[in-house]
């Protein structure tokens, strides 16, 4: 990349150093470029592109500046969801865990449940307890809540005890906005309870880490 | 469940290891158990036999009955019984060293003292002679790293076992250094073991890198927090060290609430996620 475009803000620019971008490192560098310009939401497709490219600093990069991004991003994601590259997939969950669009919800389910990589269901878990639902009607919220809370329930019985971590911190972003009373929140809490019994829960950390979530809860 | 990997369930894996004529359905069975942590009364039975089938080494000859046995060494050591102990001492001194290299991983795990005067006397040639690169692999002489990670996870901390450590604390190769410094570390308690670790964690190979986290992780040296945080390597064995960070000096049983620093650590863990 030569130092010209390196200074340009513009997009356009920026995706040009992009497409020319020729070793491993000079993709790296190019896709980290690529988000810091006048216009973010016209480096999408390249973003999710790199997902595809086996590549693992520049599908960081990428992960990160959709993120960044945010809804914006989500429908050309959603669009591109590749089932036969399985990399760009495992990406494309990531990105879409933390980016926390309701749109999401059907890939971190089916993620959550099926996928064969621990890191995959990690960030499955953790995005189904962070979905932005404050501009959804409380009806619908209600009913994205309940499939998330279902699906964290059952990412308890992973055999990963990585994924069941992420799982209590899943149920701890559930709840933490709601009221007390409210009957999510209770059943996220009892979704925790479990997590912090050693007859239960194997692995110390995530015993401590619910125990750590409960007190947030302010159910010691 | 996802992520297990398996289509067998515990009966068949006793029975795949029970029969000798497919071995590569044992090697798996033996995996499976020890993945499994089974405690069947059969596994660990199943799991000796299993290991007695290995054969005197022949370079050229087929490895797969060695194969098997190296499976079940690992697999009796993740079940962690202790009628695996005599058996695995034999083995320490095996012909084949990825046989010595499992038993003394396995050792390790079953925290067996029994296993120390033979982990010492295999390494107390030292760096040039146990440490020596083989010309025929790129292996060294001993599988240093396992017998150096058993000896800090036995934790008997004799000055004749700090001694034979010592010196591989300077071997050529960085990732038995790190094995080195991690066991004198989880030994002595004393920093400038830990001062090394944290060097290699800025090491240029990833390898080093990822080695050098899974010790800091192993000992549980909670200083570590913020290099293991800005380290290049994967998210996953972060998360791993820093798990061993908080797990460490605890009892694994109920083990009652966390601290502020244990705070500290678990959002560091949920930032990685």
């Amino acid at each position: 990349m030569t130092a010209a475009n390196g200074e340009s803000q513009r997009a356009a620019d920026r995706i040009r150093a992009f497409e020319r971008a020729v070793s491993a490192e000079e993709l790296v560098a190019a896709t980290r470029q690529l988000t810091d310009c006048d216009d973010p939401l016209a480096t999408v497709p390249q973003l999710v592109q790199v997902l595809g490219f086996s590549n693992p600093g520049a599908a960081v990069a990428a992960v990160d500046g959709l993120i960044a991004i945010g809804p914006g991003a989500v429908g050309p994601l959603l669009a591109h969801l590749d089932a036969h590259n399985y990399g760009a997939r495992a990406w494309a969950v990531r990105a879409l865990a933390g980016i926390g669009d309701p749109r999401g919800l059907d890939v971190l389910e089916d993620a959550l449940a099926t996928d064969v990589g621990p890191s995959v269901r990690r960030a499955a878990a953790r995005g189904l307890g962070a979905l932005r639902l404050e501009s959804l009607a409380e009806q619908e919220r209600e009913g994205i809540r309940l499939r998330c809370l279902e699906a964290l329930e059952a990412g308890r019985g992973d055999g990963e005890w990585v994924v069941r971590y992420a799982v209590v911190v899943g149920f701890e972003g559930l709840a933490l906005p709601l009221p007390p009373p409210h009957p999510h929140r209770h059943r996220a809490v009892a979704g925790l309870t479990q997590l912090r019994q050693p007859e239960q829960e194997e692995t110390l950390v995530v015993r401590l880490r619910s125990g750590v979530a409960l007190k947030r809860l302010d159910t010691p | 469940m996802a992520g297990d990997g398996e289509p067998i369930s515990e009966a068949e894996a006793l029975e795949q290891l029970r029969q000798t004529d497919d071995q590569s359905s044992q090697y798996y069975a033996a995996w499976w158990l020890g993945r499994m942590r089974s405690r069947h009364p059969e596994a660990v039975p199943l799991l000796l036999a299993a290991l007695r089938q290995r054969q005197p080494r022949d370079v050229g000859a087929g490895v797969e009955h060695n194969a098997v046995a190296r499976n079940a060494a690992r697999a009796l050591g993740k079940i962690a019984d202790g009628r695996a102990v005599s058996e695995l001492l034999v083995v320490l001194d095996d012909a084949d060293d990825g046989l010595r290299e499992a038993a003394a991983r396995s050792l390790g795990e079953l925290r067996a003292p029994e296993a120390v005067p033979i982990l010492t006397r295999r390494l107390a040639s030292g760096p040039d002679v146990a440490g020596a690169h083989r010309s025929d692999s790129p292996r060294l002489e001993e599988p240093c790293e396992a017998l150096l990670e058993a000896l800090g996870t036995i934790g008997e901390a004799q000055t004749e076992v700090l001694e034979v450590i010592r010196p591989f604390t300077t071997h050529d190769r960085p990732l038995v250094r790190s094995a080195a410094c991690r066991a004198l570390l989880q030994l002595t308690g004393e920093t400038v073991w830990a001062d090394e670790l944290l060097r290699l964690l800025q090491h240029p190979q990833l390898q080093v890198r990822r080695a050098a986290l899974m010790d800091l992780g192993a000992v549980g040296w909670r200083p570590a927090l913020e290099p293991i945080q800005s380290t290049f390597a994967e998210n996953s064995l972060k998360l791993i060290a820093l798990r061993g960070l908080v797990e460490h000096g605890r009892g694994s049983g109920a083990g009652g609430g966390a601290d502020s620093d244990d705070e500290a650590l678990l959002m560091a863990m949920d930032a990685l996620l």
